[in-house]
Formats: C-alpha cells, sequence, structure tokens
C-alpha cells in the first residue's frame, strides 16, 4: 500500500508538468500574438539541443581528460602521504613499546636482584642472630650447671659438716650426761641412724 | 511592469542555418558556453598549487569532487563509480547553469530554466541509464518492472505501474528542474517588478516587495543547489537500478 502511495507521489511532479504544459498555450493565448513561454517556442528546440549537446560533451571531454585526472591526483597523493604518515607513526609506536617492554625488563631484573640481595642478608643476619644465641644458650646452661655443682657440692660439704658437727655433740653429750666416752665412728653411726630414722 | 518572462526569451546572436535546421548561436548556447568555462576555470585554478593542505580555492574543487563521488559511491555502489565522471559533469554543468542564472545582469539567462534543455539532459540520463541496465543484464533486465515478493495476483496491476512510473522518469526529472528555476525566477522577476510599481506611486510600503525579493534571492540559491544535488542524486539512483537492480 506504502509502495503504491509512494509510486502515485513520485507521480505529482509529473501531473503538475502536465499542467503547466497544457497551461502554457494558455498563456500565449492570453497574452496575443507576439508573447507566449518562450520555453514552449519549438522553433529554438533545434538549436538549443545542438548546443546543449555541444557544451555538454565539451564539459566531459575537459572534464575527463583534464580536471578529473588532477583532482584525483591530488586525492591519490594525499592519501599516499597519509597512508604513509600513519605506517611510521604505526612504527615509531611499535618501537616505542619494544623500549618500554625493554625498560620493564630491566627494571623487573633490578628488582629481583635487590630482592634476592635482600633475601639473603635476611638470612646472614637470622643465621647469626641464631648462632648467637645458640652460643649464649650453651654459655648459659655451662655456668648453670657448674653453679648447680657448685651448690651441691657445698651442700654436701655443708652435710657432712653437720654430721661432724652432730656427731662431736653426740660425744660431748654423752660424756657431760652420761660420762661416757665415744669414739667419733661410734657417734657418727649413731647420729645417722638417727637421722635416717628421723627421715623417715 | 516589465514582462517577467522577458527574462526566457531566446536571442539568435549569431545565426546558423544547417540542413534546414536552425542551429543559431543563442543567448542560451552563450551560457551552455560560460558554463563550461566556469566550470572548466574553476577545477583547472583550484588544482594548480597541488597543494597537499588545500588552500580556498583548492577546498572548493576537493568538497565539490568528493562530494558528487560520494553521492555515486553512496547511491550507485562502487561499480557506478565508473560512471562519475558523467555523473560529475552533469552536477557541474546543471550547478553552473543555476548559479550563473543567477548573475542580475541585463544579458543574463539561465539555460535550465527551458523545459528542451533540461528535458534533453534527462532523457540522456534515462537513455543511458536503460541501454546500461540492458548491456548489463540482457533480458533479465525487465524483471526489473516485476516487484519482489508481490503477490502474483498483483501483478497485472504493478506491473503497469512500474512501467509507467520507470518512463516517465525523463518527465519527472526535467519537469521538476525546469520548474524550480522558471517558477523562481519569475517570482523574483514579478515581485521586483512591484518594487518599482509600487515606488512610483507611493515610495515607502515599496520596502515589503524589496524584502521579498531579497528573501526570493536567498531561497532561490538554494533551490539552485539543490535542484543541481537532486538531479544527480536521481541519476546515481538510476544508475543503481541499472546495474543493480532492486
Amino acid at each position: 500500500m506504502t509502495r503504491l502511495a509512494t509510486r502515485l507521489a513520485r507521480l505529482a511532479p509529473v501531473l503538475l508538468g502536465a499542467g503547466f504544459l497544457s497551461a502554457g498555450p494558455l498563456l500565449a493565448a492570453s497574452e496575443g500574438g507576439g508573447g507566449g513561454l518562450p520555453q514552449l517556442d519549438a522553433t529554438t528546440f533545434p538549436s538549443q539541443i545542438f548546443w546543449l549537446i555541444v557544451s555538454f560533451f565539451l564539459l566531459y571531454r575537459l572534464l575527463k581528460t583534464k580536471a578529473i585526472p588532477r583532482i584525483a591526483d591530488i586525492l591519490e597523493t594525499r592519501q599516499d602521504r597519509i597512508g604513509a604518515d600513519l605506517d611510521r607513526a604505526a612504527k615509531l609506536r611499535a618501537d616505542a613499546e619494544a623500549a618500554l617492554k625493554k625498560h620493564d625488563a630491566v627494571i623487573a631484573e633490578a628488582q629481583a636482584k635487590a630482592q634476592k640481595r635482600l633475601r639473603e642478608a635476611q638470612e646472614r643476619v637470622a643465621a647469626e642472630l641464631a648462632r648467637h644465641q645458640a652460643e649464649l644458650d650453651a654459655d648459659v646452661a655451662r655456668r648453670l650447671k657448674d653453679a648447680e655443682q657448685r651448690i651441691a657440692a657445698a651442700k654436701n660439704a655443708a652435710l657432712g659438716e653437720v654430721a661432724t658437727v652432730a656427731a662431736e655433740v653426740v660425744q660431748a653429750a654423752a660424756r657431760r650426761l652420761a660420762g661416757l666416752e665415744i669414739g667419733p665412728e661410734e657417734a657418727r653411726a649413731a647420729v645417722a641412724r638417727v637421722v635416717s630414722a628421723g627421715g623417715r | 511592469m516589465a514582462d517577467p518572462l522577458h527574462q526566457f526569451q531566446i536571442q539568435r546572436l549569431v545565426p546558423i542555418q544547417i540542413g534546414g535546421l536552425d542551429l543559431s548561436f543563442t543567448n542560451s548556447a552563450l551560457w551552455m558556453l560560460i558554463a563550461v568555462g566556469c566550470a572548466y576555470w574553476l577545477l583547472i585554478a583550484g588544482t594548480r598549487q597541488h597543494a597537499l593542505v588545500p588552500g580556498r580555492l583548492q577546498s572548493v574543487v576537493e568538497l565539490a569532487y568528493e562530494f558528487v563521488a560520494g553521492l555515486v559511491r553512496d547511491n550507485a555502489g562502487k561499480e557506478g563509480l565508473r560512471y562519475f565522471p558523467l555523473v560529475f559533469t552533469l552536477f557541474l554543468f546543471i550547478l553552473m547553469g543555476n548559479m550563473l542564472g543567477m548573475l542580475p545582469l541585463p544579458f543574463g539567462f539561465t539555460f535550465t530554466s527551458h523545459i528542451i534543455v533540461t528535458f534533453t539532459l534527462a532523457m540522456g540520463v534515462f537513455i543511458g541509464v536503460t541501454v546500461l541496465g540492458f548491456v548489463l543484464h540482457g533480458a533479465h533486465f525487465l524483471t526489473f518492472f516485476v516487484p519482489h515478493g508481490a503477490p502474483k495476483a498483483m501483478l497485472p496491476l504493478l506491473v503497469p505501474i512500474e512501467v509507467l512510473s520507470y518512463c516517465v522518469r525523463p518527465i519527472s526529472l526535467s519537469v521538476r528542474l525546469f520548474c524550480n528555476m522558471m517558477a523562481g525566477h519569475t517570482m523574483m522577476k514579478v515581485f521586483a517588478g512591484f518594487i518599482v510599481t509600487l515606488f512610483s506611486y507611493w515610495a515607502v510600503p515599496a520596502i515589503a516587495p524589496l524584502a521579498v525579493t531579497v528573501a526570493l534571492t536567498g531561497f532561490e540559491f538554494a533551490v539552485a543547489f539543490l535542484q543541481a544535488y537532486i538531479f544527480t542524486v536521481l541519476t546515481c539512483i538510476y544508475l543503481h537500478d541499472a546495474i543493480h537492480m532492486h
């Protein structure tokens, strides 16, 4: 339906033209004698068609052989130039990207190296620290052991002393109280007997 | 009041008779040759510099070239570019004819305001395109008149409409250009005549037809370009039909 409508719409100028053309003779008649629409004077048609064809094909020849090649040449030259510039820009860009990549690689390498060194240093310090710690621990342990041995020795000595003093006390007591003369061995055995019994 | 149709009068400048035909060199022929000269001068002067970055005149030339090349490419496709020189010639010739007709000269003349000129151009396009269609597609070109996907029952109605609308193309093409140029120029003359007539009676209101004439002049320049453009676009569309069919 719309197709039909467009077809009819296309016919509109034709109808208009037909009306115009049919109005021409009327116009001519109304002016009477001399006038009329000059466009409808058929005696001018051969000359107009002739000169139209001559001038149109003159222009066509001139454009085709001279003007259009010149313009096309200009546009082509510019296109080539732009294309070449774009190519060069692309190449420069690729170069820049390669340089950037190389730069990144160098930086990454340097960073890796630095980190490695840092790690090594940390490990060395840690090892040193551990060694020092171990030495210190060993020293402390040794001193502790010495001290314990010394304390044990002192304690044993003190205990021995106590036994001797007790035996002497027993001798003295036996002499004073009972008038008995007890030998040191006997007194010591008696003390030991009492201590072991008391310790129970 | 001056006859507004006087401007369309053909004047024989150099009478020439060949074989009983009157091929006189007229004011119409003179302006056609002036149009050819102007178009050619514009293109040659514009490309003289051969500049990489175009100047003003070269820009005009390149714009015109790419404008028409774009029209051909968009409407007739890449294959249509083979006929670009012809379309470019057509565009420049009509544009120059319309624009030169706007020059306010006592012997000024607009050859595109003559139906025989526009009709000859349109017939040239019509015959050329039809011959091209048959050369490219042979008898198959006749199927152009059978619309795709139309119901069979409608064909007896649609095919005659298609044929009619096809055959009417040169008429619509030529009458459109002719009517526009003639009507516009006549209107300008009529209103310009009003200025003189009114001024001789009473000066102040004559400003009204003057304003109208100024507006019409601007309008006519737009029409002069637009009609050249429309003629070219339709030529491209007809080319497309001949090359691709629908």
